[in-house]
């Protein structure tokens, strides 16, 4: 366990973010759900207790005698935010007194440095091209990545749980939002971070990152594994086993999202589009991980290859 | 404690938000958070006070070091101020003070009555000119204002304006101007006498002060002498001095103090913590308070020659100038700084990237060895810049040579092709045509042969000049005893700790098969048998011939002599005595020469095949099978000694006597099984043996090392640590410094834990060499840098400093320093250190000083000397111009080139200019000459007494150079010089001084008044020159007979 080397990843100016965000992150995330669960715990009260239902109610819990219906914005809000702003003011005077900006040495541009690594928030994409190809994980897939954010209102037709937390009321929104956001994006900015080291070569925390380490990791195309070497087989081949993953784990998500009754009311509401679009944006998520199995598990570098893109 | 916890696991299990206790109060409404924004405003308010002070002081050490700074300075200056009081009082007690001051008072008090008149006349004038000078200005400003008015005023008022200026001209005004008695006379002047008035005491005033001036000219220029002579034996400074100190740094401020060149793009803040580098005062650690920081610089010697504000500090430091929030930072001793401050032992490495042209400077011995030592051996693997020019030259001009030839050859085919076509052609013009266009061919032809021979004598020089690390291993049959041969390669330092050639990491085998390949890939050849010579009469010569400035003779703490070449004590146990008298004899003898061309030894068959005799050298060095030149020398630097055969045989008799009784080597009858051999050759291959030593088959092998021109430069990245990485980062060994002080410890440590193939080993060898050696060797990879500054910075002189600069190379690589002094300044010779030379008898047979030499000699002659130092072709074992010194300057076959660059050489170190042409001294006059033969026959200047004349009877006696050299050899200007004050140009010498005094003008004859000579009006000194340029041996028979 070379507590140096982790000392040394973790106290660099430029990871101490990702440092933070490591508590941050679910610390926030319980938060949130601490307060679902507990909204979810009081419309079962009131579902159950329909005259308590009509009244107000605050947060958690129904509404008392005497408390305030409604408040005024100064001084309540204010107050915290002003409170907020000198907490924050505050850790931003001890970061910026203890952490210098990390001025490194002038530019050489005989010399890369390595890692070569690029910024947190490109940090996903940048893992993201070890398994697919630049192509893919550069422009296809960032398209998506926003498309799929500026659909979400379209395909959502969930009319619950606007204004308050919920789980039980959300739960397909909030899983697959959790699943974009823990697994294919922070997930994915924390290998970048601590786990790439020299070589972009795997390094679990602890272990000394060394600029002369040879492992063994020859991929493989999926065509080569049945034998296939020549075109356009190749290409078919690949054409199919895309379409293959599409057709299954298509209906797989599908059964998965007609699960509980809840959602099949919703499923019952959607348009055909609405329901396709957000069928094949799923898939497209799913395929990360399971490229992420194969490439790590199995060597498997592309699924389909053909002379203008691989996947 | 328990109620702690029991209220801690009800908060536990209760943390369900619904399940907690219902507040009774409305919670946001009620909540108040003064607390908290109070403790956050609290800590709001710390952390500002904390940014605040980080800004001023914790980013800005400075102005702490400057306040420390200027205390400290303080005291030490007020300290100094006593003793420097003292000191001016002790010099001003020497009589030279008292005498200044005296001339200076008698001086000041000559003039003193006539000052003191001109002063007071000088009073006076100035309290009359005070008396009128505010009437006069006022009424003369009132009359002017006045014509101007009626010079632009109309015809109408011209008259009543006259008439007010008539007014004004009249005035009259009333003056009150003191007398000398200090009475005060009022009269009444008009506008005109008061205007002469006042002019006159003003030429007046004028006249007095240049009178003064006048006066006063004397006492001052003595009052200057007076303070001159103070200063000029002040070590430091004055009381005055030191004041002006304190009260600078009563108005100093403290602010970054910066040094900008924007030529070189420097920005160097050192000195706004260093304050004290550059003081006038030596400042020391103890006097600063033990602050090391405030120290002044301990060479400011050096700041003299480099203004720092044109160099700042960072190009001979390294480090980050421009830092200032920390010693770390500034150091540049962090991580993505990657030119950190030189350690103190390295700092000479700054030096190297300006002085790359120099091979010795006397500021920095430490870079100099380094050199020295890079030069001696890793040359042979690792190729530099500025080092080993010879080969690559010799290669370019042997591939030019070979491409002239193919030019040569196809020109003659097309040539016979156009004269064919021309042959045949059809038409009378067409012939002529083409007839003409093969006379033009044939004109090139000329012209490459002229190219060609002008390239051949190159490559002749070249090939003389081209120098290899280590010994010619074609001759180890011939030379050495076969058994030995494993024995060294194993572990050469076992049988001579001192040597150069290093201890590779080889298996038994692989020694076996190196051995075989080198013996059987030697020349086979039957040298000439040598009786034995006597080893006691070798012993003296060894010890007196001046072998011992290049080798060391005993073992461990026991040896005497230099370390340039092999140290001989076991020399016995190696050597074959018939090759050693040959080597002694003249170690350029080659036993076969051989051939770039077809890359072999031409034997004698070869010479045969050609109808030629079987004979190589200098003169005779042409293949007898084409045109190109022979290698007819081995490549190395010992010189010829001019030795008789029989001297030869004696140093060789002693010489194979220098052994280790107990010795024993175990028989090789391996060497000569043939089975060997290719394994052999592929490992001498792997090794790069052929680097440094010629090897049948390598002689062209390129250099097996590094480049490491730029190496101090190179990219940590690019240093590869092995395992070793981590541990040199954990450990601080993690930078160049710690690279290459570990390689040159030992070579091999990056292997450490690797699993390697033997053959894919780190190659490079272990040298043994001490902990100063690797100091040396790691200054100067550190200064090896790709430097950032242009090269309009770097030391490369056009004049004729370049000639000295090149000429040190030179010096240091034939090892001249050994016996000879160049520069006043430079460290003891070999000789000089050697016991024998101790002894009071001895010390007169030391080699002469080179000191002025280029003053002294014709540069001609100089080279003609270098060329053949016997200075004549008959009997050559002797020196041509000292024959009584036992220790030989030896010839050193030097290339035509090298021998002129020797000659500019000193020509620059004396400042003399090149070319040089003897003056034409007049010829003596016949009475002249009787005057010159009277003095030179006097007793007491007799000049032959010491002098050498070339009389082999008397000359073994003679303990000065030889006379009837001085025509040729000497230059005129310097020999007057000499003999008129010897003492300054040599001091020291054996030769008289005050054989001359000044009368007026000229020289004399000092020890006797002769009267032949008073009528003599002309300089004796540039009588006797005159007379010794014509001296000859004509001369000397007409004097003394012989």
């Amino acid at each position: 366990m070379d507590w140096g080397q982790l000392w040394e990843i973790t106290s660099a100016p430029d990871n101490v973010p990702i440092v933070a965000m490591l508590f941050l992150v679910p610390f926030f995330t319980w938060y949130g759900f601490r307060q679902a669960l507990a909204n979810d715990r009081l419309i079962d009260r009131l579902e159950k207790d329909p005259e308590l239902a009509k009244t107000h109610h605050r947060k958690v819990e129904p509404y008392r005698e005497g408390w305030a219906q409604k408040l005024y914005v100064w001084p309540h809000l204010l107050r915290v935010e002003f409170l907020a702003a000198i907490i924050v003011t505050v850790i931003l005077m001890i970061w910026s007194i203890t952490l210098n900006a990390p001025l490194e040495e002038p530019a050489n541009p005989n010399l890369t440095m390595n890692p070569a690594k690029a910024p947190w928030y490109f940090l996903g994409l940048q893992e993201m091209l070890v398994y697919f190809d630049p192509w893919i994980a550069g422009v296809v897939m960032p398209t998506f990545i926003l498309i799929g954010l500026i659909i979400i209102p379209y395909v959502d037709t969930n009319p619950l749980g606007n204004g308050y937390y919920t789980y039980r009321q959300r739960k397909f929104a909030i899983l697959t939002f959790l699943f974009g956001f823990f697994v294919l994006w922070l997930s994915m900015v924390f290998i970048g971070t601590f786990i790439r080291g020299p070589g972009w070569m795997w390094f679990w925390p602890g272990q000394t990152w060394d600029h002369h380490r040879l492992v063994f990791e020859v991929n493989r195309d999926l065509h080569e594994i049945f034998g296939i070497v020549s075109q356009p087989w190749v290409g078919l081949f690949g054409a199919a086993a895309v379409g293959l993953y599409f057709v299954v784990f298509g209906w797989l998500t599908h059964k998965l999202f007609v699960w509980n009754d809840f959602n099949r009311k919703i499923y019952h509401q959607m348009t055909l589009v609405q329901y396709l679009t957000l069928l094949s944006f799923l898939l497209v998520m799913w395929a990360l991980p399971l490229k992420i199995i194969l490439r790590l598990l199995f060597r498997i570098k592309n699924v389909m290859v053909t002379p203008w893109f691989n996947i | 404690m328990s109620n702690l916890v029991q209220r801690f696991l009800s908060w536990w299990h209760t943390r369900k938000l619904d399940q907690r206790p219902v507040p009774k109060e409305d919670p946001i409404a009620k909540s108040s958070l003064a607390t908290v924004t109070a403790v956050f405003s609290l800590l709001l308010i710390l952390t500002l006070v904390w940014a605040l002070y980080d800004e001023i002081w914790g980013l800005r050490p400075w102005i702490t070091y400057q306040r420390d700074f200027v205390e400290n300075y303080r005291e030490v200056l007020i300290d100094l101020k006593p003793r420097r009081g003292e000191e001016v009082q002790a010099i001003q007690a020497l009589p030279g003070y008292q005498e200044l001051r005296q001339g200076v008072e008698e001086a000041e008090t000559e003039i003193a009555p006539e000052l003191a008149e001109i002063e007071a006349e000088e009073r006076l004038v100035r309290l009359e000119l005070a008396a009128i000078s505010k009437t006069f200005t006022t009424e003369r400003s009132r009359l002017q204002a006045a014509i101007y008015l009626l010079e632009t005023a109309g015809d109408a008022q011209k008259e009543g304006l006259e008439t007010e200026l008539e007014v004004l001209r009249e005035g009259p005004y009333l003056l009150e101007i003191p007398d000398a008695d200090g009475n005060i006379e009022a009269n009444e002047y008009t506008y005109e006498q008061m205007e002469e008035k006042f002019n006159s005491l003003k030429s007046r005033q004028g006249e007095l002060q240049g009178d003064k001036v006048e006066l006063l000219r004397e006492p001052t220029r003595r009052r200057r002498e007076l303070d001159a002579y103070l200063n000029a034996r002040l070590t430091s400074l004055t009381e005055t001095q030191v004041d002006g100190l304190l009260s600078g740094l009563d108005n100093s401020r403290i602010e970054i103090k910066q040094i900008h060149n924007p030529e070189l793009g420097l920005v160097d803040r050192c000195e706004s913590c260093h304050a004290g580098t550059r003081e006038p005062v030596l400042l020391t650690a103890e006097a600063m308070g033990g602050k090391r920081v405030f120290t002044s610089h301990p060479h400011p010697e050096l700041l003299q020659i480099h203004d720092p504000e044109t160099f700042g500090c960072t190009p001979c430091h390294n480090g980050n100038g421009v830092a200032t929030v920390g010693t770390t930072e500034a150091h540049g001793q962090y991580k993505h700084w990657l030119w950190p401050l030189y350690p103190s032992e390295n700092i000479e490495a700054g030096c190297l990237q300006c002085h790359e042209a120099d091979r010795y400077l006397e500021i920095s011995p430490t870079l100099d060895a380094g050199k020295q030592i890079f030069n001696e051996g890793c040359i042979g693997c690792h190729a530099r810049e500025g080092f080993d020019p010879e080969s690559q030259q010799l290669r370019e001009t042997q591939r030019s040579l070979t491409d002239l030839l193919t030019r040569k050859t196809e020109t003659q085919l097309q040539i016979e092709r156009t004269i064919g076509t021309a042959d045949r052609a059809q038409t009378n013009e067409e012939a002529e045509r083409l007839y003409a266009e093969a006379d033009a061919l044939t004109m090139n032809i000329a012209g490459i042969d002229t190219e060609f021979a002008h390239l051949q004598a190159r490559e002749a020089g070249l090939m003389m000049a081209f120098k290899r690390v280590g010994p010619n291993l074609k001759e180890v049959r011939v030379k050495l005893k076969k058994e030995w041969i494993p024995d060294w390669i194993q572990n050469p330092h076992d049988f001579r700790p001192t040597t150069k050639m290093p201890r590779f990491r080889l298996e038994e085998d692989q020694v076996r098969a190196i051995s075989a390949f080198i013996w059987q890939s030697g020349i086979e050849a039957e040298l000439p048998r040598q009786p034995s010579g006597d080893p006691v009469q070798g012993k003296t010569l060894f010890e007196t011939r001046g072998c011992m400035a290049c080798h060391s003779m005993g073992e461990g703490e026991e040896a005497t002599g230099g370390t340039f070449a092999a140290n001989l004590s076991r020399v016995g146990e190696k050597a074959n005595y018939d090759y050693l008298v040959r080597w002694i004899h003249d170690p350029k003898q080659r036993t076969l020469p051989y051939c770039p061309i077809h890359e072999r030894e031409i034997t004698p068959e070869d010479y045969a095949s050609q109808g030629l005799p079987f004979e190589f050298d200098l003169e005779h060095n042409h293949c007898p099978l084409g045109d190109h030149l022979l290698q007819v020398q081995q490549p190395t630097v010992m010189p010829n000694l001019r030795l008789t055969p029989e001297e030869a045989r004696d140093i060789a008799s002693y010489l194979m006597t220098r052994a280790h009784e107990d010795a024993e080597y175990a028989p090789a009858p391996y060497l000569d099984d043939p089975d060997l051999r290719e394994e052999g050759r592929s490992l001498v291959q792997n090794f790069g043996c052929a680097s440094c030593h010629e090897i049948s088959g390598f002689e062209n092998e390129g250099k097996l090392g590094t480049d490491l021109t730029k190496e101090g430069s190179k990219p940590i990245e690019r240093l590869d640590f092995g395992l070793l990485t981590s541990q040199a980062k954990h450990d601080g060994w993690y930078d160049q410094k710690g690279f290459f002080q570990r390689k040159l410890e030992n070579p091999e440590i990056f292997d450490e834990g690797k699993s390697k193939e033997p053959l894919e080993r780190l190659k490079m060898p272990n040298f043994d060499l001490s902990p100063e050696e690797i100091t040396q060797l790691t200054t100067f990879l550190l200064g090896s840098v790709d430097s950032k500054f242009p090269e309009t910075a770097f030391y490369q002189p056009s004049d004729q400093r370049k000639e000295i600069q090149k000429g040190w190379w030179l010096v240091r690589k034939y090892n001249c320093v050994a016996c000879h002094q160049f520069t006043p300044a430079q460290e003891a010779t070999v000789l000089e250190e050697l016991p024998l030379y101790q002894d009071p008898d001895w010390r007169e047979q030391l080699p002469p000083s080179l000191v002025g030499e280029g003053a002294r000699v014709d540069p001609n002659w100089l080279a003609r000397f270098l060329k053949n130092p016997a200075l004549e072709e008959n009997n050559l074992n002797r020196n041509g111009v000292r024959s009584y010194l036992e220790a030989r300057m030896p010839t050193f076959d030097l290339s035509d080139e090298e021998t002129q660059q020797l000659v500019r050489f000193f020509s620059a170190l004396s400042k003399q200019s090149i070319p040089y042409t003897a003056p034409a001294l007049q010829p003596l006059s016949s009475r002249e000459l009787t005057l010159a033969r009277e003095l030179f026959t006097h007793t007491a200047a007799p000049c032959l007494k010491c002098h050498a004349t070339g009389d082999l009877v008397t000359d073994p006696d003679a303990t000065a150079p030889n006379f009837l050299l001085i025509p040729g050899r000497l230059k005129p200007d310097w020999t007057e010089r000499w003999i008129v004050h010897p003492e300054i140009i040599r001091p020291g010498t054996n030769m008289p001084s005050g054989l001359f005094r000044q009368e007026g003008q000229r020289w004399v004859f000092a020890p006797a008044d002769l009267p032949s000579l008073r009528g003599y009006d002309q300089d004796h000194a540039k009588l006797m020159v005159r007379y010794m340029f014509q001296y000859s041996p004509a001369e000397q028979r007409r004097l003394t007979g012989r």
